[in-house]
């Protein structure tokens, strides 16, 4: 584009130049983030403000089109706090199993990135396997899990033949675990040792499902951390655990941080949890109840400050590497 | 070995132009062999692999299970539900539930349809998170990290808290109350257009325009991971693009966007497959009949008799039944996607 006349024209003007192209490129800047400026502006807020708006709101949509909103204060609010009996016991024992989850997810997916980071055999089938459930088990497949009866059968068939011993805690289980307790009743050990054991593996085929875009964060950043490092720590004859805790973990802390944060996110965020669920029930109930909405604010202000909460707590122990 | 760590001059016994073959002093191999094999270190190394093994096998059997158990009893036919001793291996097998979910659910519009939305969907949603990504990642500008605060924003708002409004405002859709004033809302005189707003429920469009604005399902994860993946690119490319006379579009479309395909196929995979499983943006702007989508499958067909002993289990198998059909194309995709998607966020370097 620059041209002999450009050329010509001395010194006087570069200065100019560079300017223009500092402007240039924060044009450019906006232009690229446009499309995410003009929705948010044009679509996404109004649509925030007309959730706030509506929780506040009765709302009645006419026949002919159009709807009217009146306006009832915290009405709203009230009943879901204190008129609907089972919304506030859903919401929190919902935020009590995502509080015991969520660390479970977030040390599982080290756990499970630090092994699949190793070089062995078979690598990567298992990780390929590790992320089917990234692709697979979300949305209405998780949900048609969610009321799942055939996989309890297929699992605990015993019980069902024998009585209803195991029913009443089988209800969110995807798989139960049959063949370990069939294991472990045949070597005689406790019966509490068995329901521990199926328990874990019940929580862990959730935790498993629920780790694996957190499990590709810890991944790519494990892959971040320069060899030399290590190197350099075998060579001071350090053993793999100590350069597991002196190396690897204040090196991906950062990725601990993003990953509480994405997993409080996704979780609370995510359709199967029963806080969600019971949502959206109440949102179907009356064809668009602007109670769910008022519900759903007061999940969101403690989402926002369990998130608010762990950042803060997790940030003092973060170790950032210097750079640049 | 190298010969040049024996204290004697090695002795040569072959030499051509390629390769040497020295003869030198070297531990008899059943001394090497105790050394390497026979110690305490190597069997605890080999132990740890043992168990490092297992535990990957166990957890992928966790995860492959259900599609294990699903895709038998998919075959199952009515009278194995009531068979106590039938576990995985149906004993009257059948592919009923799979003829009737074809051709009383309409499986294949809906797969069709979903096809489409998908793609579309996908496509758009990669570029689209790909440029706004770019444009957090590589240009300063005021206002940039409030608008990526944003970005963070639209992630955290749990969807379910829009549902309603959402759906509101694509029943009544106006830009800005553009069409309320032209269509004589606001001034009953001045009507240039017939109507104050529009009904885009019940089409593509609502899923468009938040796909087209990078809003629509977790897209703010999808910037959030282009923007750290082009924080990775050094500016040496645009600058030397630059200098070679490209503008910031140009670089964008002929430098950057081939360079970033590994992780765009990230992206795309996870915008479809999201997409495609999605059941929560579909219900809310799909709310009549007529356009048949995955969700829509996802029920009882009517000549499979569900009305015995077995009833519950047969019932949930046929629900499985769907879900495997549901997904059985994104295991095709899944397939050839993985090893980008492994790639992809590898490269990406998502750090701090």
């Amino acid at each position: 584009m620059n041209n002999a006349t450009a050329a010509k024209q001395a010194a006087p003007k570069k200065m100019r130049k560079t300017a223009s192209l500092e402007k240039k490129k924060a044009r450019a800047g906006w232009i690229f983030v446009l499309p995410f400026v003009l929705g948010f502006v044009i679509l996404y807020l109004p649509i925030v403000f007309d959730s706030i708006k509506y929780s506040f709101n009765e709302i009645n949509i006419q026949t002919g089109g159009g709807y009217v909103l009146e306006y009832v204060g915290l009405k709203n609010y009230q009943e879901a706090i204190f008129v609907d009996a089972s919304f506030v016991r859903t919401l929190t024992s919902g935020i009590k199993q995502l509080i015991f989850d969520i660390p479970a997810i977030v040390i599982f997916s080290l756990f499970m990135a630090v092994l699949l980071n190793q070089k062995m055999l078979g690598r990567a089938a298992f990780r390929a396997i590790f992320f089917v459930p990234v692709i697979l088990a979300t949305g209405l497949v998780a949900e048609i899990d969610a009321g799942n009866q055939l996989l309890d059968y297929m699992s605990s068939s015993e019980s069902i033949a024998t009585g209803s011993e195991q029913q009443d805690n089988s209800v969110a289980e995807i798989i139960t675990a049959t063949d370990l307790s069939f294991l472990f009743n045949n070597m005689a050990v406790g019966t509490e040792l068995v329901e521990y054991v199926a328990g874990a593996v019940n929580n862990i085929y959730n935790i498993i499902n629920r780790s694996g875009v957190q499990m590709l964060i810890f991944l790519a950043g494990l892959q971040s951390i320069s060899p030399a490092i290590y190197e350099s720590c075998s060579i001071d004859g350090a053993t793999t655990w100590e350069t597991f805790w002196k190396i690897t973990f204040p090196m991906i802390s950062p990725m601990i941080l993003v990953n509480a944060i994405y997993t409080v996110i996704d979780s609370f965020t995510s359709s199967s949890n029963s806080v969600m669920s019971y949502i959206s029930t109440v949102y179907d109930q009356a064809g668009g109840n602007v109670i769910a909405s008022a519900m759903s604010w007061i999940y969101f202000i403690i989402v926002i400050a369990i998130i608010g909460i762990v950042a803060a707590v997790l940030s003092a122990y973060v170790f950032y590497q210097r750079r640049d | 070995m190298n010969a040049q760590t024996t204290p004697q001059a090695p002795k040569v016994t072959k030499e051509t132009k390629n390769s040497i073959r020295v003869e030198f002093d070297r531990t008899s191999k059943w001394e090497r062999f105790k050394i390497k094999y026979l110690s305490l270190n190597f069997l605890g190394m080999a132990i740890f692999k043992i168990f490092r093994f297992l535990l990957l096998l166990g957890i992928s059997y966790v995860i492959l299970y259900p599609f294990f158990s699903k895709i038998s009893s998919s075959f199952m036919g009515r009278d194995d539900f009531v068979d106590v001793t039938v576990k995985l291996i149906p004993k009257y097998p059948t592919l009923d539930t799979y003829k009737e979910i074809i051709a009383e659910n309409g499986y294949l519009e809906a797969l069709l349809n979903t096809t489409l939305l998908s793609l579309f969907c996908g496509l758009v949603q990669t570029f689209i998170c790909c440029m706004i990504g770019y444009g957090f990642a590589k240009y300063k500008f005021k206002g940039r990290n409030i608008l990526f605060a944003l970005v963070i924003f639209t992630m955290v708002v749990p969807h379910d808290t829009l549902q309603l409004s959402m759906f509101m405002k694509f029943r009544y859709f106006d830009i800005l109350g553009i069409f309320n004033l032209l269509g004589g809302g606001l001034i009953e005189s001045f009507k240039l257009i017939k109507f104050t707003s529009l009904n885009l429920n019940n089409s593509y469009w609502p899923l468009a325009l938040l796909s087209i604005s990078g809003l629509a399902f977790k897209n703010g994860l999808y910037i959030f991971m282009m923007r750290q993946f082009f924080r990775g690119v050094p500016d040496e490319l645009e600058e030397s693009a630059y200098l070679d006379g490209y503008g910031p579009y140009r670089t964008f479309i002929k430098i950057i966007l081939p360079l970033s395909v590994p992780m765009m196929v990230t992206i795309f995979l996870f915008a479809f497959s999201w997409q495609w499983t999605d059941s929560f943006y579909t219900t809310v702007f799909f709310t009549q009949e007529g356009m048949l989508l995955m969700p829509d499958i996802v029920k009882i067909p009517k000549t499979l008799d569900t009305n015995y002993a077995g009833q519950n289990l047969y019932t949930a198998a046929i629900r499985n039944t769907c879900g495997l059909m549901i997904v059985a194309p994104l295991i095709v995709v899944y397939l050839f996607g993985q090893k980008y998607l492994i790639q992809g966020i590898e490269r990406s370097g998502i750090v701090g």
